[in-house]
């Protein structure tokens, strides 16, 4: 009864409920706004740009990043950052290789293997899930800790890359089904999964209130400990992920891998309007942020941009994002 | 109406089921209090039996220089804990102050360009400030855009090849043996006095414990809480900025790495030290020792001969103890 009430109100008065909608929804209209500029502009601007295998290349390159982006997400909302992801799927794709090294490149260890790497993900976030929840200390740093011990773990693995991955392992990157990419395809399995997760299910809204307020989330009968744990063991997992799929690009083990991951899935992930005091926000949102962050070093390798521009330009935009948006929340 | 979920009181669901005594609580409390200096100790004597190589001469003069560049660096890092925020960018800033100095000295005289160093860090420590004050930007996603911002304007800037001979002046204030300390040593010991001075005798001194405390309550005491976290800000960029010039004094040329772990090392030193991340809590003698306390791990793990990469396992594992320890004292105080 009250429903339909609310309802038959909202219908027939269109105009503020489709403001509200607006409103609601501004940050991902916003992104969403900005990537189709930057296409239209590199559209024009670039005839290299236009080719259809260029356009599904970004969506491919934005896997590596799109997965570690995602579990960011959900740290996020729940108010933390994990700053070790990056060293998590290096350590996991290091492990994979070298197992695979010394054991003479055996195809038949694929499968054992990458279940292998997502459990030493799942440990390492569930290492940093019970730190977080039993020392009640800020996330960001105890992740930074945990990363600096993972990043003197991996030289110890090894300092130089490791060959011998077998040849199926390396087909998985290049794997098409029909005309799309298994690993495009395997993103948006992820992300309509993770979107599902975090707006229809229990454990997926606690994620909101946990970020909103420990209290209020405690007292309204959310297991706040199990609802963090869970969160930084997936978020452990899809890094893990992006390990593996990194092995398969690179064809080696490389100790130098998903260098400086971590910092780009914060971006996207402030970029895609997720308030970084948790709480709010939507994977949507850090969908766009990923995309324009993969367009744009696209656009800037096509234009043969330097590196190093590129990095001070990945800084500057970091900077311009944050300083835009004011948390309501204040001291 | 009828109720969507039961709710009910679980062990996990209720506020608190844990009440400590209070020689629990005190003892916790003495503990994150006294943690470095004890360790020091335990550690020293560890180094006299595994590696009595440690207590060469020339490797304790190192271990002093390293321990006064990372010591500078961790009184700003403590200053502006103390007001609950933090600092990522302490290592893009030394790495600056390092390649400033070096590109400019090709022509004119050294003051301007320490001088120019010096005002660079200050802009940058006020950018800080003035996006986690009037922004409201959680400080670690703000310094840490800012970081990344440097790096990129560095590297810009040098086109990825920075090197250079450091200028005479630096190695002096640096290197050179004052009595039977070296001169970084003195400049160390003088920072500190000052920064004491002014936490403990001036009133900008009991603001910035004030603030840290109880922001709210500051802000209606009266105190100009925003100006507090800016100008801290501001002097912990400007003591990275001096740490910056004393490592390339000592080091004697730049390269790209210099300083990298100097945001992991200056945090986990002042914490380690007694500072807590939430503000309010912690002094310059816990910070002094903590900083000793990590370049003597750092120290024994090469004087062992083990391979350099298992100092980022060491500083990894001061890290996370010193804030477990912290983060559990902080809670149990709060209680």
């Amino acid at each position: 009864m009250v429903m339909s009430l609310l309802n038959t109100r909202d219908t027939t008065n269109s105009k503020t409920r489709s403001v509200r909608l607006l409103r609601n929804n501004a940050s991902i209209i916003l992104i969403y706004t900005i990537i189709l500029i930057v296409i239209g502009i590199a559209f024009f601007v670039n005839e290299n740009f236009r080719s259809p295998s260029n356009l599904i290349n970004i969506l491919r390159q934005s896997i590596i990043l799109g997965l570690i982006a995602i579990g960011q997400s959900m740290i996020a909302l729940t108010g933390g950052l994990d700053m070790s992801v990056a060293q998590v799927a290096r350590i996991v794709g290091l492990t994979v290789a070298s197992i695979f090294a010394i054991s003479g490149s055996n195809p038949t260890l694929i499968m054992p293997l990458i279940i292998l790497g997502l459990l030493i993900g799942g440990t390492i976030g569930l290492l940093n899930g019970i730190l977080v929840t039993r020392t009640h200390a800020n996330p960001f740093i105890i992740t930074l800790g945990i990363a600096s011990i993972l990043r003197g773990v991996n030289l110890a693995i090894s300092s130089t890359p490791i060959r011998g991955i077998p040849k199926p392992y390396l087909h998985i990157y290049d794997y098409k089904i029909g005309i799309v990419p298994l690993n495009v395809l395997v993103m948006i399995l992820v992300w309509i999964l993770v979107y599902i997760f975090t707006t229809r299910t229990r454990n997926g809204r606690a994620l909101f209130a946990v970020g909103g307020s420990e209290r209020v989330a405690r007292l309204s009968g959310i297991n706040y400990n199990k609802t963090l744990i869970m969160a930084y063991i997936i978020c452990s997992i899809f890094a893990a992920m992006t390990g593996l799929f990194l092995l398969s690009r690179t064809g080696v083990g490389d100790p130098s891998a998903a260098e400086g991951m971590d910092f780009q899935s914060i971006v996207a992930v402030a970029l895609g309007g997720i308030s970084l005091y948790g709480g709010k926000g939507s994977i949507i949102g850090t969908m766009g942020g990923v995309l324009l962050l993969a367009t744009l070093s696209n656009v800037f390798n096509l234009l043969q941009v330097n590196i190093y521009y590129q990095q001070l330009f990945l800084g500057l935009i970091v900077l311009i994002t944050v300083a835009a948006y004011k948390s309501p929340r204040s001291s | 109406m009828k109720p969507t979920t039961d709710i009910t009181v679980t062990k996990s669901t209720r506020i608190s089921n844990f009440s400590p005594s209070v020689r629990f609580i005190r003892t916790v409390d003495l503990i994150g209090q006294w943690a470095a200096p004890i360790l020091i100790v335990f550690v020293l004597l560890f180094a006299a039996i595994v590696a009595p190589a440690f207590y060469l001469p020339t490797n304790l003069k190192t271990i002093l220089i390293q321990v006064a560049v990372l010591g500078i660096v961790a009184i700003g890092q403590t200053l502006v804990l103390l007001v609950r925020s933090l600092d990522l960018s302490v290592s893009a800033v030394l790495a600056l102050g390092a390649v400033i100095v070096v590109q400019t000295q090709a022509g004119g005289p050294i003051w301007i360009s320490i001088i120019e160093a010096f005002f660079i860090a200050a802009i940058i420590g006020a950018a800080n400030g003035l996006l986690i004050t009037k922004r409201q930007v959680p400080p670690f996603v703000a310094t840490f855009g800012m970081l990344v911002f440097i790096q990129g304007a560095r590297l810009a800037y040098t086109k990825g090849q920075a090197s250079g001979t450091v200028p005479e002046l630096l190695r002096a204030i640096s290197f050179k043996q004052v009595g039977p300390f070296p001169a970084a040593m003195l400049v160390w010991v003088v920072v500190n006095i000052i920064v004491l001075f002014l936490l403990q005798k001036t009133h900008y001194g009991r603001w910035i414990y004030a603030v840290g405390g109880n922001p709210a309550a500051s802000r209606y005491a009266g105190i100009p809480v925003d100006t507090v976290i800016i100008i801290v800000h501001v002097i912990c960029s400007m003591f990275a900025m001096l740490g910056g010039l004393l490592l390339s004094g000592y080091i004697g040329y730049v390269d790209l790495r210099l300083g990298a772990d100097y945001n992991t090392n200056s945090i986990a030193s002042a914490i380690i030290g007694g500072t807590t991340f939430t503000g309010g809590r912690g002094n310059l003698y816990g910070t002094a020792a903590g900083a000793i306390l990590l370049i003597i791990l750092l120290n024994i793990v090469v004087v062992l001969g083990l391979p350099v990469h298992w100092q980022y396992v060491v500083q990894g594992c001061v890290l996370v103890l010193a804030v477990a320890l912290q983060g559990f004292r902080q809670f149990l105080l709060s209680k």
